[in-house]
Order: structure tokens, then C-alpha cells, then sequence
């Protein structure tokens, strides 16, 4: 149907908010809603089509999302990781491939077909799995950190798998030359993307990037354009979106600003990677499925893959449980393999019966292991009580000290003249003050805990423990600002307290319950009215 | 991927080229668009195109979230009053010069109604950065620019449906009113329930948002409604408090992003207009810069502002709108007005918005208090010795004076208030109307003279002029400051710094005490882990 781009986009959001709320009801993972939103608009109504423009939007969601994963992690977290993660990373790619190619084979595919299929049954979905354990917020635990070493690794391996699809399509010999070549260059690239981009961390934009925080407009736009621009340059290695948004996250992890950058991107990411998902549920064609064998493929993908995880992980020293939730992240096929079948059609190699096949099991596969990922911890612990985690030999379970919460805060909101003569006399009497402003300058020199960011951001204001906050202060001259705060303390039951800059402002800040104005003018009066008297104007009472 | 790439790269540099310059970021971006031949990004149309609707619409989308008529509380009718007859009268002269230059009368109806709005975006950003939202003339500004938005909004739905004749521009307003029903319904009933109360998550809340948006894009499409007004009252309906703060939380990152590249993009498509357009272009921009100024400054001294507020309200909104922007382009995507007019606009908007930092100004306001015809006329002078100074009543010069007046003192206030002023006259208080640290009314007053004076301006500038005027001479001189590299200055110069900030953190820490301090923080982890088992 032709209704232009923002037609098109307007269905897609308004469909993508209306499935997200109906299925809030039924505990759905929202990107498995999203999917269903597109299945909804395009096989079903055939509402929109996608277009050049949204492929783009949904791209741009995925470089958002990478880069933020790479803000969270830091060069070294992921260093640390770099062994088991080649390995398992590897070892579940030759699993599957091979143990795939034999179960396509068993279920009477031909042999091109198998082929097919066990490489599209290889790869899991970076996004889906970093969008999950970031709406977990797990990124950064151990294992979320090894699945995402784990899909860099698969990264690398799908690159390799492209340049055969080409040397097959292309009807050339595919040499063993060919393909190490391929491989050479995909790690040659890699290297030198990772080392510009390490250096540039180090030596090219700290100063850039600090004159840039004064203003956090401007931080933002320079940290998009970064992005992008490291983006272009992995293409141009011919590296994929992923790893380029990824490599420029990291390089700006170190950045005093990446925590503010990461809340900041965050609404944005969301937004784009929204889109992602539900044209992949438009461009997903089930019609002529066969839904036997894509219960078996996908039984095969949700059970063998954790499976083999479990068994290499757990060699690697590292426990049961951490094995156990790396595991369950790799249990789903990804939006590649859905283009990496479509090739398959262009190309003539298998026919579009397998394409549809393919789209069955990744709806499948990619619900079913939401489910897993949200609810891993559960899943756990029922399995462990029925003792059948044992069977791996995995370290039965490490002391996992849960982080000591700090005292409650007072958080102070604004570090004026006044707002940092709050933080330094609050810190005197020994209460834990953590301070907030949008510029870094502001915040220099305080001695008490600082945060960068913009508070009308809820995000923001979690960061800071605002619900179990003793008090929050805002020192601010932002009317809106004041009067928003002074309404999520209301609603969370944190006490506030608010500058009133000018009389005028008081009523309504009454009418939202906060325990103390701060009323410099007030207190200016008495002030005056003490010098009056000292220099023997008025007479005291 | 690579036209978003450099996009986002032009919008980058823009960004910093107004931090460096000191200047408003809409024009630096729409300039360097201009200049700067973007290769790929003209091969790919589509995209550019596509980004271009997408920032448009968040633009106008985030500026109807903004429209909160309680901020311009106590002044409302003062702007009411501006705002009207700044956008008719401007407009009007704008419609006349426009026909004068030779247009046609289509073209120059919309070159009238680009000339009308000043910027929002800009001016707020300008108080912003200057803390002048709360002063009084920041408050009649804001409240002068959002009744322009709400009245240009109308006048596109006028525009875009007049050449079909006058029925179809009644269905368009109907439509636009059904719209306008339609937001407050969201604005008080349906958004509330849903972002505030609705137990969404962030995620969930920001699809709620748009989805808003495009909703009254589609329902106004349905209507007749062009796609901005649709976008405009989507953003109404989320502007009730505290919903506009949700949204403005929500929304920062997106509405950032696309009007970043959204200006950029625009200055790709202006073509800087060629010989009889450019002098075009100019001399609507100076008509803007010339009439604006002295216009406002009369209509708000009508409305009781002084002298000084009405001219830095005047200076500050002597430029057209984004808005501008936005009618030129419908209508130029309509095929009514060319693509050179479309330039002219353009050129116009980017001319007086980047003037408007230089203009608004202390230094140009004290030049036209100069030669404003209010100098001149009347100066009854106060014959007075050893009294006592208020310069600024505000809130709090009632208790001052009071305590003053009980004890004898003979007190005389300056204020720019005109109501504040006729009130004290009332009760036999001498008074002067005025800026309190022009060296005029300073002479007038005798302020060499006084045994003290009380300085509670708003500007810190303006105590140093007070200081520097009284110089050696006796008064005790009292300023209030709020940090202290400002009370350092007091000290320096003289007078005795009054530290409100310090006073107020004084207070404070006594009520902390007594409330919160000292007591034990409520246990944390009282009910987490049950230990039921």
C-alpha cells in the first residue's frame, strides 16, 4: 500500500505501542511483541511494505544498540573474556553447523538445502540477545559480557560465510586460498579498525569530547557522529554495522561522560531498535512453512545450542550458573540467517520453501528464547533442583556477594554557587550526597559523589537511588524542572526540597508537598535587616 | 548510512562553530548545509528527504510540549496583548512590503505570515542561557512566542487550504479544532492515565508518546489537517503538568538528534538566492530587525512594563520563527510559492536569528534607553539627605521598608514595576519608575547622599554600576550576591555583600538537623529475602 514514509512509519510505531501495550498484560517480552506487530502489518494486512528509509531507521537501531553495549563495557571487561568466548563462541559454531547439517539431512533435505539451513541455524541474534540482557541490565555481569565476546566472535565467523555464499553464488572455484583470504581480510580490517579506534580513544578525543560536555547537546551529537563515523569506516573494511558501533562505543567508554551518553542514547535506541523488530516481523514470510519441520529445527536450536555451551563453558572454570545463563542467550536464530536464505533464493541454490522454513523457526526460536533470557534465573534454579546441571561437572555455584548499598543519599540536584555549598556542608556532617548537573565543570572539585546528567531523565534519577534517597534538594532556577522533581519525589515518598528563586513560585510547590523551600531572598532579608540594625538604622526587636 | 554519517557530521561541527562563535546553532547549521556541497547526501534524496519530514515533524512535535500557559502566570494579558498585535502588525507590513516588492498576492501572504512569529527555540534558549526566564520580560517573551506558535499553526491550515476557496479552509479549521479537542482529551484524561499512572516502562512510555504523534498526524490527515498541526497538537495534548516533564524526559534525545540534522539538511535545500532575491532577502530581514524592536517596545510599555524590559523584549524577538522555515517549505511542496521565495524565507530567518545574540544585548539596550522618548521630559528632583535606598522592591522590600519607616528613616524605592510603584505612591512612599542603576535616576535620587542603600537588582551588572556611582561617598551599601566571586567584587568595590545563597543554605542545614539529621536511615533490606523456607 503506498501512504509514503511517514505513513509507513506512523503504522509501525502506532501498531508496535499498541501490541506493547496489549501483551504488557500476558508478561510478553516486548521485542517479541514488536515481531508480532510486524507480522500484523505486513504478512497478515499487507499495510506496509518496507522500505529503503526504514531499512535504514532499523539499521541505525542496531548501530545505536551496539554502541551502547560497547559504551557500558569498557577495552579491558572484554579482554577478559576473550578466551572463552573464542572458544565457546567456535566450538557452538562447528557444533551446530555440523550436528545441523546432519538433523536437515535426517528430516530428508537435500544436500544444498542442509547446507543452507545449518547456517542459518548456526548464527544467534547480537540484537535480540544485547536488547534483552540490556532490558535485564546484565550487560555487564560476567556472562553477559561473555555473550557479547561470544556474538563478536560470530561476527567474524559470518563475514567468513559470506564470502563462501559469494565464491558459491558466483559459480568460482572456492579455493581454500579463497576463503582464507576472506577470513585474512575480515581480520586484518578488524585489526586495524580496533587499533584506529583504540588510539583514537587514547589520544584523539578525550580533549574534543571534554570542551564538547559543556554542553550536553552538543557531547551528544559528537558521540552519534562518532559513531557513525566509525560505522562508515568498518563498511569501507568490510566489517560489519555491528562491530563498527560496537568498536566506537568502546572507544568512548573510557570517557568521564559514558554513563551520561549511555542515558541519554538509551530513549533514542529504543526508539530505532523498535522499528528493527518490527519490520523484521513485516519482511518475515511464513506462508508456505513446514511447521513439523520447524518444530524439530527450532527444538534442535533451543536445546542443542544451550547444550553445547553448557559442556564448553563449563570446562572453562567458570560455574554452573554463569555457564548456565551464557548458555540460554544462544538458543535462537538471527535476522541474518533470514538474509543469509534470502541470498540463498536469489542466488537459485534452494528454493523460497526454505525461506519460509527459515522465518518459522526464527519467530520459534527468537520467542521462545526471550522467554529464556528474561526468565533465566528461575529457569535455573528449577533446573539445578532437579539435579540436571550436574551432568556438566560445572563448579557448583561461587558466593556472589550481592554489592553493599551505600547509606540512603541526599541528592542534590544543580551545583550553583548554592548547590555546592549544600553538597560540601551536608558532606561535613557525614551524610553521603551524591550531586547532579549537566555541565562536568560544575561538578569538579566537590567532595562528595558526582553524576552527569539531565534530571527530567527517569533513568537518571534511578542512577541515583532517587527511590530510597533520605532527601532530595534541588538548587536549580528551572521552574519546570523544580516542579517536575517536586512531583517524583511526591509520587515515590522522598522527601524534597526546592529553591524557590521567587516568591511567586511557592503556592504551586506547596501544592506538591515539599517538606522545605530554599528562599535566598527570604533569608537575604534577615540578613539586611541584621546590617541595618549594625549600623544602627532600625533597632531590633 | 553514509548521507546520516554526514549529516550527523555537519550537524557536529555546526554545533561547535555556535559554541566557539557564541551564536544561535539554528542558523550555523542551515549555513554550513548551505556551503557545504554534500555529494552524498544530494545522490541520496530519499534518505535526506525522509530524515528531513521526520525532524520537521519532531521539531514542531516538541514545541506543542512546551506550550505551558502557566509559565507566563500573572502576565498572560500583557502577552496576550503583544503577541496579537506584534504578529498582526508585522505581519500586515510584512504582507504590504511583500506586495510593494512585486509578488503576487499568494506569495506574499506567505511571506507576511514567515515575517510574523519570532523563535521560540531560539529566544528560549537565549533566557535560558542568560537566566532571564523568571524576569518579568522573560516571562512576557516566553508567553508573546507561544501564543505566535498556536497562531501560526492556524495560519498554515489557513494558507495550505486557501487556494481551494473558503469552504475549504472552514473544514480545515474544523479539523484543526476537532484536533484541539481531541489534545485536551489527551492532555487531561488519556495520557495522564496511560504515562503517569500506567506502570509502563521507559520503553513502553516513549512508543505511548509517538504513537500519540502519528496518531494525530493520521487522524489530522483524515481531517484535512496539514501533518505539522497534527504534530503541534500531539504535543499540546502531552503539555499539562507534570505529563510535559515525563515527555520532555522522554523525548530530549530524539527531538535532539533529528533537529540537529533536520537545520543541516535544510540548508542543503536553500539555494542561496541569486541578484534581485538576495536584496529581496535583505531588505525584509532589516524590516524585521528595524520594525520589531521599537513596535514591541511600545505595545509593552502600553501593557505597564518599563521602559528597559520593553526594549530588551523588543530586541529579543527581532527575528523570524523556524516556524518561518516550515510554512515556506509547505508551501513550496505544495508548488505555491518557488523555490526561490523559499530561499528569500530561509535567508531572512537565518540573517535575524543570528543578529539576535548581538542585538539583545546590555550594551545596545542602554544605547536605545538613550534615545528613548521617556529620557526626556519628566525629572522632578527629590530634595533629600541621609535617607535610606530600596533599589528593587521584589518580594521582600515590604518588611524592609516597614522596619525602616518605624524607625524614622525616610526611605525612597526605585522600581521597574509600574504597579508596584503607583501602589507605594498610594501610600506616600516616594517613588521612581525606573531602572535603579542607570546613573539618571541615580542623580535623581541622591544616591551620594543616602545613608544606605539596599541594592537587590537582579543583575549583578547593575550593582557594580550602583558601586561604581557612589564611589567614595558615604552610603552603606548593601548587594545581594549569590556566589562569591560576586561578593569578592562587593567587597572590592566597596559595598557590603549580602550572601543569600549562604543565608539560605544556613537556614537549611538548621531545619536538616533538626528533621533528618542524626536519625538512622530506615533499614534498606528489611523485607527483601524472605527467609520463609
Amino acid at each position: 500500500m503506498e501512504q509514503g514514509f511517514i505513513g509507513s512509519l506512523g503504522l509501525i510505531i502506532i501498531a508496535g505501542a499498541a501490541f506493547a501495550l496489549l501483551g504488557r498484560f500476558a508478561k510478553v517480552p516486548t521485542i517479541v511483541l514488536y515481531i508480532f506487530a510486524g507480522l500484523f502489518l505486513g504478512p497478515v494486512t499487507g499495510l506496509v511494505d518496507v522500505t529503503d528509509a526504514l531499512h535504514l531507521i532499523a539499521e541505525i537501531g542496531i548501530a545505536l544498540l551496539l554502541f551502547l553495549v560497547g559504551l557500558e563495557l569498557s577495552f579491558s571487561r572484554i579482554r577478559d573474556v576473550g578466551k572463552v568466548a573464542v572458544a565457546a563462541g567456535l566450538g557452538q559454531v562447528v557444533f551446530t553447523a555440523v550436528g545441523g547439517l546432519a538433523v536437515c539431512w535426517l528430516l530428508g533435505f537435500g544436500w544444498m538445502e542442509s547446507v543452507f539451513l545449518a547456517i542459518a541455524l548456526t548464527f544467534s541474534s547480537t540484537v535480540v540477545v544485547v536488547k534483552l540482557l540490556d532490558q535485564k541490565g546484565d550487560l555487564n555481569s560476567l556472562y553477559g559480557r561473555i555473550a557479547v565476546g561470544i556474538f563478536l566472535v560470530q561476527d567474524i565467523v559470518v563475514i567468513f560465510a559470506l564470502t563462501l555464499l559469494a565464491g558459491l553464488g558466483g559459480g568460482e572455484e572456492v579455493t581454500v586460498a579463497s576463503v582464507f583470504h576472506g577470513i585474512g581480510f575480515a581480520f586484518g580490517g578488524m585489526c586495524l579498525l580496533l587499533v584506529g579506534v583504540l588510539v583514537a580513544s587514547r589520544y584523539l578525543l578525550p580533549k574534543p569530547f571534554a570542551w564538547a560536555a559543556r554542553s550536553p547537546q552538543m557531547l551528544f551529537i559528537w558521540s552519534l557522529c562518532w559513531c557513525f563515523l566509525v560505522v562508515l569506516g568498518a563498511e569501507v573494511l568490510n566489517l560489519s554495522l555491528e562491530i563498527g558501533a560496537f568498536l566506537a562505543g568502546i572507544s568512548l567508554a573510557q570517557l568521564p561522560y559514558s554513563g551520561d551518553l549511555q542515558r541519554r542514547i538509551h530513549p533514542l535506541m529504543n526508539f530505532f531498535i523498535a522499528i528493527f523488530f518490527v519490520t523484521l516481523g513485516i519482511q518475515m514470510d511464513l506462508g508456505g512453512g513446514d511447521w513439523g519441520r520447524a518444530i524439530m529445527l527450532s527444538l534442535f536450536v533451543l536445546i542443542g545450542n544451550p547444550l553445547i555451551f553448557m559442556f564448553i563453558i563449563t570446562r572453562m572454570k567458570y560455574s554452573q550458573r554463569t555457564a548456565f545463563q551464557t548458555s540460554v542467550t544462544v538458543a535462537q536464530i538471527s535476522e541474518f540467517s533470514f538474509i543469509f536464505a534470502a541470498m540463498g533464493v536469489t542466488t537459485g541454490l534452494i528454493g523460497s520453501d526454505i525461506l519460509s522454513l527459515v522465518a518459522l523457526v526464527g519467530l520459534v526460536t527468537i520467542s521462545v528464547s526471550a522467554y529464556m533470557i528474561l526468565y533465566s534465573d528461575p529457569l535455573y534454579r528449577f533446573m539445578n533442583r532437579w539435579g540436571i546441571l550436574r551432568i556438566f561437572g560445572g563448579v557448583e555455584e561461587e558466593a556472589t556477594p550481592e554489592l553493599p548499598l551505600g547509606e540512603a543519599p541526599v541528592i542534590i540536584v544543580g551545583m550553583n554557587a548554592m548547590g555546592r555549598q549544600l553538597a560540601r556542608r551536608l558532606c561535613a556532617v557525614g551524610e553521603r550526597v551524591i550531586a547532579i548537573d549537566t555541565d562536568p565543570h560544575k561538578l569538579k572539585e566537590l567532595p562528595c559523589e558526582t553524576m552527569l546528567g539531565d534530571v527530567e531523565s527517569s533513568a537518571v534519577l534511578e542512577a541515583a537511588e532517587l527511590p530510597r534517597a533520605r532527601l532530595l534538594i534541588s538548587a536549580l532556577q528551572i521552574e519546570d524542572t523544580n516542579n517536575f522533581l517536586a512531583h517524583r519525589c511526591k509520587s515515590m515518598g522522598v522527601p524534597a526540597c526546592i529553591h524557590a528563586f521567587d516568591l511567586g513560585l511557592i503556592p504551586d510547590l506547596l501544592d506538591l508537598d515539599v517538606q522545605y523551600l530554599l528562599t535566598p531572598k527570604v533569608d537575604a532579608l534577615r540578613q539586611q535587616l541584621r546590617e541595618l540594625e549594625n549600623a544602627g538604622l532600625i533597632q531590633g526587636k | 548510512m553514509t548521507t546520516l554519517a554526514l549529516l550527523l557530521l555537519g550537524a557536529a561541527a555546526g554545533s561547535a562553530l555556535a559554541r566557539f562563535l557564541r551564536i544561535p546553532v539554528i542558523p550555523v547549521l542551515i549555513i554550513l548545509g548551505m556551503v557545504t556541497p554534500l555529494l552524498g547526501a544530494r545522490q541520496d534524496a530519499d534518505t535526506l528527504r525522509s530524515i528531513f519530514e521526520l525532524g520537521l515533524i519532531f521539531l514542531v512535535f516538541v514545541a506543542g510540549t512546551e506550550l505551558a500557559p502557566k509559565r507566563v502566570e500573572g502576565r498572560r494579558k500583557g502577552a496576550v496583548a503583544v503577541g496579537l498585535a506584534q504578529f498582526f502588525m508585522i505581519g500586515a507590513a510584512g504582507l504590504g512590503l511583500s506586495l510593494l516588492m512585486g509578488f503576487d498576492a499568494m506569495t506574499s501572504l506567505y511571506i507576511g505570515l514567515a515575517l510574523s512569529a519570532s523563535s521560540t527555540l531560539v529566544v528560549v534558549r537565549h533566557l535560558k542561557d542568560r537566566q532571564q526566564m523568571f524576569e518579568p520580560f522573560g516571562r512576557l517573551v516566553t508567553g508573546v512566542l507561544f501564543l505566535q506558535d498556536l497562531l501560526i499553526i492556524v495560519g498554515i491550515v489557513v494558507l495550505l487550504r486557501l487556494p481551494g476557496g473558503l469552504g475549504e479552509v472552514v473544514v480545515g479549521l474544523g479539523g484543526l479544532a476537532t484536533l484541539a479537542l481531541l489534545a485536551l482529551v489527551s492532555q487531561r484524561w488519556l495520557m495522564p492515565r496511560l504515562v503517569l499512572h500506567g506502570n509502563l516502562g521507559e520503553e513502553e512510555k516513549l512508543l505511548v508518546v509517538l504513537a500519540q504523534l502519528f496518531l494525530f498526524m493520521g487522524i489530522g490527515h483524515a481531517l484535512g489537517v496539514p501533518l505539522v498541526a497534527g504534530a503541534f497538537l500531539a504535543g499540546v495534548g502531552l503539555s499539562s503538568f507534570p505529563l510535559n516533564g515525563v515527555a520532555r524526559g522522554l523525548l530530549w534525545p530524539l527531538s535532539e538528534f533529528f533537529l540537529a540534522v533536520f537545520f543541516f539538511a535544510m540548508g542543503a535545500i536553500i539555494q542561496l538566492p541569486t541578484g534581485a532575491g538576495l536584496v529581496q532577502a535583505l531588505i525584509l530581514a532589516a524590516f524585521v530587525l528595524v520594525v520589531t524592536p521599537p513596535l514591541v517596545t511600545f505595545l509593552a510599555e502600553k501593557q505597564g512594563f518599563s521602559a528597559r524590559a520593553s526594549i530588551e523584549s523588543g530586541l529579543l524577538l527581532s527575528q523570524t520563527s523556524e516556524f518561518s522555515l516550515i510554512i515556506a517549505l509547505s508551501g513550496m511542496m505544495l508548488g505555491i510559492i518557488t523555490p526561490e521565495v523559499f530561499s528569500i524565507i530561509g535567508l531572512v530567518t537565518v540573517v535575524t536569528m543570528v543578529l539576535t545574540p548581538f542585538l539583545a544585548t546590555d550594551a545596545v539596550t542602554r544605547a536605545l534607553l538613550q534615545i528613548h522618548p521617556s529620557r526626556r521630559g519628566k525629572t522632578e528632583r527629590l530634595v533629600l539627605d541621609n535617607h535610606v535606598l530600596l533599589l528593587g522592591y521584589g518580594s521582600t522590600g515590604n518588611r524592609l521598608l516597614k522596619a525602616l519607616r518605624d524607625n524614622g528613616k525616610e526611605v525612597v524605592v526605585v522600581d521597574e514595576d509600574a504597579v508596584v510603584v503607583a501602589r507605594l505612591r498610594a501610600e506616600g512612599v516616594p517613588c521612581l519608575r525606573g531602572d535603579g542603576s542607570d546613573p539618571n535616576s541615580l542623580r535623581q535620587i541622591r544616591a551620594r547622599r543616602a545613608q544606605a542603600i539596599v541594592c537587590s537588582l537582579r543583575r549583578f551588572r547593575d550593582a557594580e554600576n550602583v558601586l561604581a556611582y557612589v564611589e567614595e561617598s558615604r552610603p552603606k551599601t548593601l548587594v545581594r550576591v549569590f556566589d562569591d566571586a560576586a561578593a569578592d567584587r562587593v567587597k572590592e568595590l566597596g559595598g557590603v555583600p549580602i550572601r543569600s545563597d549562604e543565608a539560605a543554605v544556613d537556614s537549611f542545614m538548621e531545619w536538616f538537623q533538626a528533621t533528618l539529621g542524626g536519625t538512622e536511615p530506615p533499614p534498606a533490606s528489611a523485607s527483601a529475602e524472605p527467609s520463609l523456607r
